[in-house]
């Protein structure tokens, strides 16, 4: 087993760019940003259309991804979880998975060294 | 120059060239309204619907401009010949004498076929997303051959409505009542699209894929409807030149026009306000064109104050009868056609023998515009169900359940109308809420006392499901992202202009949850459960180990995180 882990979190939208510098400031800048949505302890939302009102359960949040070997972990979860707290239901939330191995695809290294 | 004028001015010449120029030019703005229909179509059907809305708008343009002179010309002359009106002569549209610009020839059948192709149009937007296209064609044809035609005898042809007395002056019945009644027939007899109607028959919304299409469609149809009112005073000049023709009253036409344009927006926002405490935009553009509807048949006639109370009254009457279709006769009628045009149509040609709506010199009969809605109605109603009805009987009027679910756009015409971007598909699946806690089943110590990641990747279509069931088990909390995959589902074929490409890669639903008191293999099952079709392309889910969580609101760390 490396230790090599995948900081996954779960963040508002609108808290993207302090956690890219939450992220630069602990010496993990690399991460990939996919827009999601989800369903979480934020109450539902109602959405309208011609007068008519539904609800909408699933909250747009983005997903950023971010993948460390010389960093510990638990210091990049933190970062994320400072840079993205409003106290407000619906701050997402941060997880931490192992990874077997890893390959930088230009130059072929492998384990932490790709990372 | 007036003796220059004297020499060599033929009067008769000049007063044929400003009244062909005109009508030519309101008829050019007529035609446009079909890019208005087909961007207020588009813009409110889902994306994977888009491009079969548009196609409809264009081949209803170009098979019934044409059955409409082949056919249906002739058919209107002769209803109207046999029902009291003026003696005819087949086919008389045929002869190339009707080239000649005096009034009486080709140009006037132009003028008449974009009338008759705005009310084939209508018909489209009411049963949007799930009919064949050639049971819907083939009913554009029906239509510009035999039952607009029939209508347009018994009126403007001078047959037994006219007769009667029936006024309508620009079609807000002939052309509109009658669309929006045929629209209204169909979706009936096509049925509800699959998920409008819950299982207990409450109404789940399925929201238009964009505002901003609707919106510049309205617009587009405001501005061609200037056209369709005012082009109604077609000829500005009377014979010889010494008076105005129809121009007499254009002024009063394009005020009342304008006005019941502005009142019908006003009173369906005010209406939507009044209901839902916000002003609706699509009941803001839909009240503009019902006010418009309202007003088509009547404009010559009635003073600037009928004009505010008409277009505000068929404004106003769009929300409460959008939602009596909806709720209680549960017709899915998607661009809300028939209280936009159909109601709202009605509505005018009624209203305006009231007393007091019209100037004094106008008489409206009471019951001759009663018995020309009952006509027009009938005979819209029974044409349009007797077609349908066959087309029902024979299966061939709606799309399969698959091709429904995958959109008409890739199953009709192979099309992707957005191929470059994910379909940003809205849930409208009347979404969960959590009332009284989340059942946790007890059992010791799910996933050894530690966390799992539950991956699934699903069809888009059963999201809806496994959000249901995933809530059911336990575990409602979870991200979804639009992905597209390659698996055991066989790779299907695009077309972009008439060219084959492959797509291998399916739009799929990646649901992800993470769970530590629920155990993860009973979320897999749920998942797996509330996925399944049993044909290829139902998806997978995989279970990852989570070593750390993280709440950031709250700073729980571990399992109380999760």
């Amino acid at each position: 087993m490396s230790d090599i882990k995948l900081v996954m979190a779960y963040i508002r939208p609108d808290k993207l760019s302090d956690v890219k510098e939450g992220l630069a400031e602990v010496g993990a800048p690399s991460l990939t940003v996919t827009n999601v949505s989800g369903r979480g302890s934020q109450p539902a939302k109602t959405g309208q259309w011609r007068g008519e009102e539904y609800s909408v359960d699933l909250h747009q949040k983005v997903k950023v991804e971010c993948v460390v070997a010389d960093i510990p972990a638990d210091e990049v979860a933190e970062a994320i979880c400072a840079a993205a707290k409003t106290d407000e239901k619906g701050d997402g939330k941060v997880f931490v998975l192992p990874v077997d191995e890893a390959y930088q695809i230009r130059t072929g290294k492998t384990g932490p060294e790709a990372v | 120059m007036t003796a220059l004028a004297q020499a060599s001015l033929d009067p008769g010449a000049v007063v044929n060239a400003v009244n062909a120029v005109w009508v030519l030019t309101v008829t050019f703005l007529i035609f446009f309204m079909h890019a208005g229909f087909a961007m207020l179509e588009a813009g409110q059907v889902r994306s994977k619907n888009v491009a079969n809305q548009l196609t409809k708008n264009m081949l209803t343009w170009s098979v019934g401009v044409t059955v409409f002179f082949i056919l249906g010309v002739t058919v209107s002359e002769v209803v109207a010949g046999l029902t009291g009106g003026p003696s005819f002569t087949l086919f008389s549209v045929f002869d190339a004498s009707n080239a000649v610009a005096d009034g009486s020839g080709w140009v006037n059948w132009l003028f008449g076929a974009v009338f008759a192709m705005t009310a084939a149009t209508i018909v489209s937007g009411a049963v949007a997303g799930r009919m064949k296209l050639r049971a819907y064609v083939t009913y554009t044809i029906t239509l510009a051959a035999v039952i607009y035609p029939v209508v347009l005898g018994f009126t403007w042809g001078e047959g037994f409505l006219y007769q009667l007395g029936f006024t309508d002056f620009a079609g807000g019945m002939i052309v509109h009542g009658m669309g929006g009644l045929a629209g209204l027939t169909a979706a009936y007899i096509v049925g509800p699209r699959l998920d409008r109607y819950n299982t207990d028959g409450s109404v789940n919304v399925i929201p238009g894929h964009s505002v901003s299409f609707a919106v510049l469609g309205t617009l587009i149809l405001a501005f061609g409807w200037y056209g369709f009112n005012v082009g109604t005073a077609a000829t500005p000049l009377a014979g010889d030149g010494a008076a105005l023709g129809a121009f007499a009253g254009v002024g009063r036409v394009a005020l009342t026009t304008t006005l019941g344009m502005a009142a019908g927006a006003m009173g369906a926002g005010l209406v939507a306000l009044y209901r839902t405490g916000k002003v609706d935009t699509l009941y803001v553009a839909n009240g503009m064109l019902a006010g418009l509807v309202g007003i088509t048949s009547n404009t010559d006639i009635i003073v600037w104050p009928a004009a505010l109370l008409i277009g505000g009254l068929a404004g106003a009457q769009l929300p409460i009868v959008f939602s009596f279709v909806e709720k209680r006769l549960k017709i899915d009628d998607v661009c809300a056609v028939f209280p936009v045009h159909g109601s709202a149509g009605v509505l005018g040609t009624l209203l305006v023998a009231v007393p007091g709506m019209t100037v004094s010199s106008a008489t409206v009969d009471p019951v001759a515009q009663v018995t020309g809605v009952l006509v027009i109605g009938g005979w819209t109603v029974l044409a349009t169900a007797g077609v349908f009805g066959v087309f029902k009987l024979l299966g061939e009027i709606r799309v399969s359940r698959e091709h429904e679910l995958e959109g008409l756009d890739i199953s009709e015409h192979g099309v992707d109308t957005y191929p470059e971007f994910g379909k940003p598909e809205t849930v409208a699946d009347g979404g969960w809420v959590e009332s009284n806690g989340v059942v946790r089943p007890d059992g010791g110590n799910p996933n050894d006392g530690g966390i799992k990641l539950v991956m699934g990747f699903i069809r888009p279509d059963k999201l809806s499901d496994v959000k249901q069931g995933l809530a059911e088990v336990g575990a409602p909390s979870i991200t979804v992202t639009n992905v597209s995959g390659r698996g055991s589902q066989p790779a299907k074929t695009g077309q972009w202009r008439g060219e084959e490409y492959t797509v291998d890669l399916h739009q799929k639903v990646k649901v992800e949850c993470v769970v530590a008191d629920t155990p993860a293999d009973e979320v897999a099952a749920a998942i797996s459960d509330a996925a399944h079709t049993g044909e290829k392309g139902d998806g997978k889910v995989f279970i990852l180990p989570v070593e750390g969580a993280h709440q950031i609101r709250t700073g729980k760390t571990g399992t109380d995180a999760v």
